[in-house]
């Protein structure tokens, strides 16, 4: 079998070395913890839990406000010791539930009960996934039961759990699918319930030979699920590259990947539907990988969502002994937010912490020259745009042309053009900053 | 407080690419070239390329300093434009016209208009055209140590054959970087580095060669069309040149459209104009329309283009965009402007080759009050074909043949216009006037480009005056002079092999007088 791959795209270097074969360790945190309420796409959820609550694991204490939002749950037991602005990964604040944990861990009533998910109805896994407050957790965070339920279910051809885990450095999808493959394909199994003509697939880059094997081997025997290989290239993991791989489908402008017959979902989202619908597990912890050259134990961990960045860090042993870090990264080093402090806790949506002893871009600072015009921007640009032009238009703030003529909303931001750019220019910021002008101009 | 880690947009991760890195990919690329040109050029090649890079890199530190800009040499964009440009000029050329072209390149086609990434042609290029323009008879004089020799391309235009071996090695008059196996080899390098893409060269040098098939007279001759793309340039346009990246288009389709703009140019250029200067101008023309080539082929983005393709009412749209079809319609006005500018010409020069003709016309048929075809003697002459005429004649062709009426409309003589290919520096013609009787009456030249001193004394009325008042056959050429018979013509001292094309062609215009007339 052939590793199937997308136009354009770059080759950073993976990093995948450090923390590939360490397997998952659990963290249990002893300090306070932090649940942000702006986790995911959509609205932020709604406290029900006051100050001075006693609250239990696995127990909602935030809720879904509105359609398009999600629950957030106690991965702790203790005593909510305060809602107030916590600073998050993005380097800005949001109101948070800050609990006291009291390191007994103790479980809500009903949690790890197991049922039989073939006995449940669609509505019923649909509102299990609901209350347990399941996001995708690939890095977006869009509500997942809102992405389970499109107009027309069967219309849906394709289920596909996202494996290809193209960012460098990040290896704990890699260690989810060799730890968990007979989860994440039963978590593929109850999806695949909501879409009575769809077929499940397993996406997974061709660099994790493990993983491979391990869901191949889970695979085997099901006959509406495949593990398909794609190239190892950035950005495999993104939602257009997929489809592309899968199904040769071409998602429309302004369109949901289920518009063209696709549900996509992470891995890590996978199994925790079936933590969520099989175990009566709430979204309480996640894979989660510290890795890069600074440092001192890069590894793979189990960590409890809230826990602080900085008990993280603690746990793969701190920055390498006598290495003082340019740059932390929550998330990988192509998309990943750059923090100024480890201030920030773990949300449903963050899988990594990356230490980098050297920062690459100030280095890049340094080379800055004009654009020469060389086109290589264009050339890898998975989604066909022009980032060239489109930087011309953004420095000149002429938003029309960036939006209308050049496409350049349609950009998702995986930084490629950025990356190979020999010039060095900041062309991801310049994006970043028309898109939000754009959008802040429309709300008007 | 504790410190503060780095922020920033990402990425976090870069290439290891840098515009430094993707100019010395480019400079390392056309090292082959290089060295096979200080190895045919010797010392006057190193010193023509060191003047170039010398003045191209000081002109641009310079520029920088009084401006109050950064230094940007460290780019090596300099350094390349220097050497592109040294590898464009003879070797044989005084110092002064490297520098002069690097400043020019540097200063005023980049400095000016903005510095790296803002120039809006090649500027190794731009500084070529103008020492095209200012310098033309030093740029253009390959003499190389005192040795003339006519270019690989200058022979083509006259019809004579080139060796595309020695011109792929580099072994031919011409520019210092004139191997093409050495640029071929070095373009080929540079792509599959990824410093250019296959886009440019490939369309440049595709449509050239069909340009040159269709257009370039001799059908589809592989040996003509290789010898066309192994001269004049456009390999190392295709390869170096066009790929320029500042001055080409960004996008794929962008690319290819410009490849065959300059392809095409070059072969209009080169076909009805002056040869060896048309892929500089092609380059650079091109260059200019690279605005107007971008803004056309903004690529629709991944995901937009089957809403495209399938319209509202399910049709789907034509499949050559409209991008294509507006720059193919910009070429083609081109080339036909271009060719009606040399249509226009050309009926001048036709006019006054003809103005010319009568007036030597006039001269070996002094009797004669006008001249006009005869039908059948021109159907005699459009049935040669324009090939050789004969076998004892070497190379002689039969060009035409007019007959002489005095006022009261009674034949006096004939003309025949005939071209032996023989000569020592090029093509002869003269006209032949035989009065009604059949003795040549003399004759008289309309293109003779010999030796001065030497060659060109066949004009001499000594030498022609003895063709006239004789009635034979053929004449017999006599090297060594003193002849008695009448028929017997002295050869001109030293210039034997001018003086037996003449000869040839005076027999040839007699034979097919005795074939046609007698």
């Amino acid at each position: 079998m052939s590793s199937k791959t997308f136009h354009g795209g770059v080759h950073p270097v993976e990093g995948k070395e450090y923390a590939r074969d360490v397997a998952f360790r659990p963290l249990l945190p002893k300090g306070d913890m932090v649940f942000h309420l702006n986790q995911h796409i959509g609205k932020p959820a709604k406290p029900v839990a006051a100050k001075g609550d006693p609250v239990l694991a696995g127990q909602v204490i935030a809720e879904a406000d509105g359609f398009v939002s999600a629950n957030i749950v106690s991965s702790c037991s203790g005593t909510v010791k305060a809602i107030e602005n916590r600073r998050n990964v993005l380097g800005t604040s949001d109101l948070s539930i800050v609990i006291e944990n009291d390191g007994a861990y103790t479980l809500a009533e009903g949690v790890g009960v197991e049922t039989d998910y073939t006995t449940l109805g669609n509505q019923e896994i649909l509102d299990r996934i609901k209350a347990a407050g399941v996001i995708g957790m690939g890095g977006a965070g869009f509500p997942t039961h809102v992405k389970l339920m499109p107009k027309k279910p069967e219309e849906i051809k394709y289920v596909i759990a996202n494996g290809g885990e193209c960012e460098p450095y990040i290896t704990c999808d890699d260690q989810l699918m060799r730890t968990y493959p007979k989860e994440i394909v039963t978590g593929l199994k109850v999806m695949l319930r909501l879409f009575p003509n769809a077929e499940g697939v397993v996406l997974i880059e061709d660099n994790k030979p493990e993983a491979i094997a391990a869901m191949e081997k889970a695979c085997a025997g099901e006959e509406k699920i495949r593990v398909m290989k794609a190239e190892a290239k950035y950005p495999q993991g993104g939602e257009r590259a997929i489809m592309t791989v899968v199904a040769g489908k071409h998602i429309k402008l302004g369109m949901l990947p289920a518009d063209v017959g696709c549900v996509v979902d992470n891995v890590a989202t996978v199994h925790a539907i079936y933590r969520a619908v099989c175990k009566s597990e709430p979204s309480m912890e996640r894979g989660f990988t510290v890795s890069g050259d600074g440092v001192k134990e890069p590894c793979n961990l189990m960590v409890k969502i809230g826990t602080g960045l900085e008990e993280v860090l603690e746990a793969a042993g701190g920055f390498k002994d006598g290495v003082e870090p340019e740059k932390i990264i929550c998330g990988g080093p192509m998309m990943g937010f750059a923090m100024p402090d480890l201030s920030a806790a773990v949300c449903k949506n963050n899988n990594a912490l990356t230490v980098l002893v050297e920062d690459p871009v100030a280095e890049a600072q340094e080379q800055q020259t004009a654009c020469i015009r060389c086109g290589r921007c264009a050339q890898v640009c998975p989604l066909g745009l022009t980032p060239q032009m489109m930087a011309e238009a953004a420095e000149r703030k002429n938003y029309e042309r960036y939006e209308k003529k050049l496409y350049g909303l349609e950009c998702i931001a995986c930084g490629s053009c950025t990356f190979i750019c020999p010039a060095k220019r900041p062309l991801m910021q310049l994006f970043k900053q028309a898109k939000a002008e754009i959008t802040a101009a429309k709300r008007k | 407080m504790s410190k503060l880690y780095n922020v920033s947009s990402s990425p976090h991760v870069r290439s290891k690419l840098t515009t430094g890195s993707v100019m010395l990919d480019v400079i390392l690329c056309l090292m082959p070239v290089t060295v096979m040109g200080i190895w045919h050029f010797r010392l006057q090649a190193v010193l023509v390329i060191l003047m170039s890079i010398v003045t191209a890199t000081l002109t641009e530190f310079v520029f920088d300093y009084i401006a109050g800009r950064e230094n940007t040499l460290k780019d090596g964009s300099a350094v390349l434009t220097g050497l592109l440009l040294a590898l464009c000029l003879p070797a044989g050329v005084p110092l002064y016209i490297p520098f002069a072209g690097a400043l020019f390149a540097v200063l005023i086609v980049k400095c000016f208009f903005g510095g790296l990434g803002h120039n809006f042609m090649n500027p190794a290029l731009g500084g070529r055209c103008f020492l095209l323009i200012s310098f033309s008879g030093i740029v253009t004089n390959y003499a190389v140590d005192g040795y003339s020799s006519a270019t690989p391309l200058a022979q083509m235009a006259e019809g004579t054959a080139v060796s595309v071996t020695q011109m792929l090695v580099g072994n031919t008059s011409g520019v210092i970087g004139n191997s093409v196996a050495a640029l071929f080899i070095g373009g080929l390098i540079l792509w599959a580095m990824g410093g250019i893409t296959f886009e440019i060269p490939v369309a440049t040098l595709v449509s050239f060669a069909a340009f040159v098939a269709i257009f370039g007279g001799q059908g589809f001759d592989p040996v003509f069309i290789l010898a066309h793309l192994a001269g004049g340039g456009i390999v190392m346009a295709a390869f170096f040149m066009a790929t320029d990246p500042v001055t080409s288009p960004v996008t794929s389709t962008g690319q290819l459209l410009f490849g065959i703009l300059i392809g095409v140019l070059s072969g209009v250029f080169r076909i009805f104009g002056s040869a060896a200067d048309s892929v500089s101008y092609a380059v650079v023309i091109s260059n200019m329309l690279v605005p107007l080539i971008d803004e056309v082929t903004v690529p629709v983005p991944y995901g937009l283009r089957k809403q495209k393709e399938e319209s509202a009412d399910g049709k789907k749209s034509f499949p050559i965009p409209k991008a294509a079809l507006i720059l193919f319609a910009i070429t083609l006005i081109a080339g036909v402007a271009l060719s009606g500018v040399y249509g226009m010409t050309k009926d001048t020069i036709d006019a006054q080759n003809l103005a010319a003709s009568a007036a030597s016309y006039q001269e070996v048929c002094p009797d004669a009050e006008s001249f006009d075809y005869d039908d059948a003697l021109t159907a005699a002459v459009e049935a040669l074909d324009g090939e050789v005429y004969g076998e004892d004649f070497g190379r002689a062709y039969i060009n035409e043949m007019v007959v002489g009426y005095d006022a009261s409309g009674n034949i006096v003589g004939y003309v025949i216009s005939a071209t032996s290919g023989d000569g020592y520096d090029g093509n002869i013609t003269l006209s032949i006037g035989i009065s009604a009787d059949g003795t040549v009456n003399g004759i008289s030249f309309t293109e003779l480009n010999e030796t001065a001193g030497m060659g060109m004394l066949c004009d001499e009325d000594d030498f022609k005056s003895q063709f006239a008042g004789v009635n034979t056959d053929q004449f017999i050429l006599n090297k060594s002079g003193g002849s008695t018979a009448d028929n017997e013509i002295d050869s001109v001292s030293g210039a034997s092999t001018t003086s037996g094309a003449v000869v040839n062609a005076v027999n040839a215009a007699l034979d097919f007088y005795a074939a046609n007339v007698q």
